[in-house]
């Protein structure tokens, strides 16, 4: 968000002595992680003497929640039966039972791997799904996704994210450095860092070490245990790369010699004859990625790996990272709430690395929680104060299924459908909405919606046959059937917007539905149009 | 609308909009907290801005690589030279082959030759891409391609026809052709013409007449109005802006419509796609679309060289001649920048299956009209072809030359995240010689 001020800030910033929080000042760790979030943004509130905005009511804090933790906006009978429901403890319970849902799993399997393989042409879902369904610890999943799995010979699971990546060393240093570490290096490739004065070439060459022996035959991929990489300074003088990580650390390792060129025809032999017979080749004695686990997870250091995750997380369930840009998490560029990041990246690394904790944690602050809704006469806080819920545009994947949920026919989701049947019909809903999903673009930071979008909207008949067509599952067929007016009105807004109509709203569709009365189901049709198409859809608000 | 904008762009605070008023430069001003802006400030980068007004530029894209020899830098009478002789232009002592006589009457009218580019890559995929970005691929950048910048910069935000219009040939294909909003995003994307000649999602349905679909859009916006009345978000505004853009976006389909042009101006130009799209083009300029891409495919002649450039060359002769004639006419050249571009060119030398293979050591470029000296050469090959000997040419420093030739000041930065990042790789300069 207001983009223009990061440099101006962070130049600034460099000669501002960065506190990360040490371990002593910080709440204690037992404290809940909502009691925690809540403490530090209220702490910083009150310092800049901004009010937090309302929390957001009911219907909207559901809608919001099922979207982030299961994909979808809820059902006109799941909204009816939230808002109708006096049980004190209702938001909590909402949250675990949506936590233990197959949906919730399906849903952050396709966020976390739109997260690690944007941008290669390969999929980690399947490992991810199945990682997701036992919890499996951020840090191992990690490890397995930079070393392999044990028992994966087929190298289909986690190493396709360095698979993907084989071919290209520097994609592979930048887009490692990005997702595990919340730092870009890549800045350091040509010359010393602009922004950090501390990272050199020699610390991006240093981390691209840890990737340099790692070679792609055929299929597979493998490890070479030679290799050193050279490069040249901006003065022109040849280096050899230490093995290095981020914190200037370098790591000591077994001496490695070049083989002479007999040896080096054996072996380009051998990996000729593997790539022939379709197998991996053996695992290094002496693997440069194990080291950079080692290094990475290493207690006691910057927690560059913690931070990261929960950096990752906090933007996506919050529209905007405590640090910001994501991949600049780095000593010259401060955290809006530097202690705030340490209290939970520590929670993150004495808690196993638990994904789902973080999450539940976010999601039931009060922060997470306020209105997006601001009067326009005043002048919005700045994002970083988390004072007004951040509008979040929908994933691909989110979209096209709450057009789907909100374009069936109340009918098929009735109040009283067995969980099991509801998530067969959501799992329709999601297979049947990735069409659609297909033709929009991942919003990245500061999106904007493209032209195209609207006109794929507007004239393709891809929408016209998915969510106008005629049938008895389908809104449109069923709001020309309800014979009172008012209540076809009500229920449209009901299960495209998740909440009660507003007087306004009625007006303006019973003008719309008297003008085209001699065409009624033509009518509805343009009018769930109308709705399905308006921002209030396409956000996460 | 423009508040919000500014102050939430990433990109860039100082948008040619901020100095079309003197209240709206006021409000830059006010968020000006950028380097973009501050150089933006300092003349003469502003009469740029100003004077930048209505620019326009039609690409036409050689897809596969034209040999230079067979156009703007032949070889005659060399053994690399081929069967094709030389002839004068309307510049005294310029020549080109003569497979272009009619572009070589207009050299001097409308066109500057570079003649010494060497871009150091023969590699389909990579050379276009380098070609369509102005630079090299870095893996932690998605960097917009030549058309979404000129968008950005050129195009309006309530512009009622598209900003950036791309034409693909079937002979191209789809995986070759090149086109990237990058760090932008798709806002500033190409319209991409995937089948015939009009873009898709331009025409309304039948199923819905007119009048509903205007009827439904009006319901939408008061909808969507009504959402956005108490709601301050940059992403939610440019979420009715698209939508609003759609009705004047559907008018501008008549201007795909070759039947509305008349029969005369039609057979002038002449029966091909090539041609057929190089006269949508025009309209499409004419009409206010700051971008356009015409590609022509496939000219990568490994076997046949010289058959395939009697026809492509041929063609390409007489279709932008006409076009040139055509914009001068019509007052539009002085403003639009016509560009002839490839991934690389050929090699001197003729294989055995009388082709030429890749080449990106000592090929030619040209661009004519706005901003562009008439009638320059810059650059020379050595008598075979093989190198080039005067006034090397790369990607970066032909993509200035252009961005200055539109007075886009080619060193301003967009910012992703925190990193700057200039239109041009730093320390560029453009070809001051072909420039007026």
């Amino acid at each position: 968000m207001r983009g223009g001020w990061h440099l101006s800030l962070m130049f600034a910033l460099a000669t501002v002595l960065v506190k990360t929080g040490a371990a002593d000042e910080l709440l204690p760790a037992e404290k809940s992680l909502e009691e925690a979030i809540d403490h530090y943004l209220d702490a910083r509130l009150a310092k800049d003497g901004v009010t937090a905005a309302p929390q957001a009511n009911d219907l909207n804090l559901l809608r919001r929640t099922m979207l982030d933790l299961v994909g979808r906006i809820p059902t006109a009978a799941e909204a009816k039966a939230y808002a109708a429901s006096t049980d004190a403890n209702k938001r909590v319970a909402l949250v675990d039972r949506l936590m233990a849902t197959p949906a919730f799993v399906r849903q952050q399997a396709a966020e976390i791997d739109a997260l690690l393989m944007r941008g290669t042409n390969q999929s980690l879902k399947d490992y991810v799904t199945a990682s997701l369904e036992k919890n499996v610890p951020w840090d191992q999943m990690f490890r397995e996704m930079v070393v392999g799995q044990e028992g994966d010979a087929e190298q289909k699971g986690a190493i396709k994210f360095i698979r993907s990546r084989a071919k290209d060393t520097d994609k592979l240093t930048t887009d490692a450095g990005v997702l595990f570490f919340g730092v870009n290096v890549s800045c350091a490739k040509c010359h010393d860092h602009p922004l950090v004065p501390t990272w050199t070439q020699e610390h991006y060459f240093g981390m691209k070490s840890f990737f340099s022996r790692t070679y792609d035959v055929g299929e597979f991929i493998g490890e070479k245990e030679y290799g050193i990489v050279n490069y040249k300074t901006v003065q022109g003088e040849s280096k050899d790369a230490r093995l290095m990580f981020l914190t200037g650390e370098v790591l000591t390792e077994p001496e490695s010699k070049e083989p002479d060129d007999n040896a080096k025809k054996d072996e380009k032999k051998k990996l000729e004859e593997l790539k022939k017979s379709k197998q991996a080749p053996p695992a290094a004695a002496y693997s440069r990625r194990a080291r950079l686990i080692e290094v990475g997870l290493k207690e006691g250091t910057y927690p560059y790996f913690a931070r990261s995750i929960v950096n990752q997380l906090w933007n996506r369930l919050m529209g905007r990272g405590l640090v910001m840009p994501l991949d600049q998490m780095h000593d010259h560029n401060q955290p809006s709430h530097p202690d705030l990041l340490a209290w939970l990246a520590r929670d993150m690394q004495t808690h196993k690395y638990d994904l789902r904790r973080l999450m539940r944690g976010i999601v039931l602050s009060k922060a997470y929680s306020r209105t997006s809704e601001w009067d326009g006469s005043k002048e919005l806080p700045a994002d970083e104060l988390f004072s007004v819920a951040i509008i979040r545009p929908l994933t691909p994947w989110q979209y096209g299924t709450s057009l789907r949920v909100a374009a069936a026919s109340p009918e098929f989701f009735p109040a009283d459908l067995k969980e099991d049947e509801l998530d067969n019909r959501i799992k329709q809903m999601e297979g049947a909405g990735r069409n659609i999903a297909g033709s929009l673009e991942y919003p990245g930071d500061d999106f904007q919606v493209s032209v195209d979008e609207a006109l794929l909207f507007s004239n393709s008949d891809k929408v016209k046959n998915e969510l106008l067509r005629d049938g008895k599952e389908m809104l449109p067929t069923k709001l020309a059937e309800i014979k009172e007016r008012r209540e076809a009105m009500e229920t449209a807004i009901w299960n495209i917007y998740c909440r009660p109509p507003a007087d306004e709203e009625l007006a303006a569709l019973e003008q719309f539905l008297h003008k085209h009365e001699d065409q009624p189901a033509q009518a509805w049709k343009q009018a769930v149009w109308a709705m399905l198409t308006s921002g209030e859809c396409r956000f996460n608000y | 609308m423009l508040n919000s904008e500014i102050r939430n762009s990433k990109f860039e605070v100082a948008s040619r909009r901020t100095f079309l008023g003197a209240s709206a430069a006021a409000a830059g001003l006010t968020f000006a907290a950028d380097m973009t802006a501050l150089n933006a400030l300092q003349s003469p980068v502003l009469a740029n801005e100003l004077k930048k007004n209505d620019k326009r530029v039609i690409l036409l894209w050689l897809a596969g690589g034209a040999s230079q020899l067979e156009t703007f830098d032949p070889k005659p009478g060399r053994p690399t030279g081929g069967p094709f002789k030389s002839i004068q232009t309307s510049v005294p002592g310029v020549q080109i082959c003569e497979l272009l006589p009619k572009l070589a009457d207009r050299i001097g009218k409308y066109t500057a030759i570079i003649r010494g580019v060497d871009t150091g890559n023969g590699d389909h995929g990579s050379a276009a891409r380098m070609m369509h970005l102005g630079r090299r691929d870095e893996p932690s950048v998605r960097y917009p391609d030549l058309g979404a910048m000129v968008a950005r910069e050129l195009g309006k935000a309530d512009s009622q026809v598209p900003d950036y219009v791309s034409f693909y040939t079937a002979t191209e294909g789809r995986g070759n052709a090149i086109s990237q909003s990058g760090f932008l995003g798709a806002r500033y994307g190409a319209m991409f013409l995937t089948e015939g000649n009009s873009p898709p999602n331009l025409r309304r349905l039948e199923e819905i007449t007119d009048l509903d679909h205007q009827e439904r859009a009006d319901l939408r916006r008061l909808f969507s109005d009504r959402f956005a009345r108490t709601r301050q978000s940059a992403s939610l505004s440019s979420h009715n802006e698209a939508y609003s853009r759609v009705r004047g976006l559907m008018a501008s389909e008549k201007l795909f419509d070759l039947s509305q042009e008349p029969t005369p101006m039609r057979d002038k130009y002449g029966p091909t796609l090539f041609a057929e799209q190089c006269l949508i083009a025009r309209r499409l300029v004419e009409a206010g679309v700051p971008f356009v891409k015409v590609s022509r495919a496939w000219w990568d002649s490994h076997g046949q060289n010289f058959e395939t450039h009697l026809e492509l060359a041929t063609e390409l002769d007489h279709v932008m001649s006409t076009l040139l004639d055509d914009l001068q006419e019509r007052g539009l050249l002085d403003h639009t920048l016509v560009i002839t571009l490839s991934e690389f060119g050929r090699t001197p030398q003729i294989n055995a299956s009388l082709g030429r293979d890749h080449f990106a050591s000592a090929w030619s470029v040209t661009l004519s009209g706005c901003g562009i000296k008439r009638g320059s050469v810059h650059g020379k090959s050595d008598e075979d072809g093989n190198k080039v000997i005067e006034g090397k040419v790369g990607a970066p420093q032909l993509f200035a030359t252009i961005f200055q030739a539109l007075g886009i000041d080619h060193q301003k930065n967009y910012h992703v995240g925190a990193r700057p990042l200039p239109l041009t790789d730093p320390g560029t300069q453009p070809i001051r010689e072909v420039l007026a």
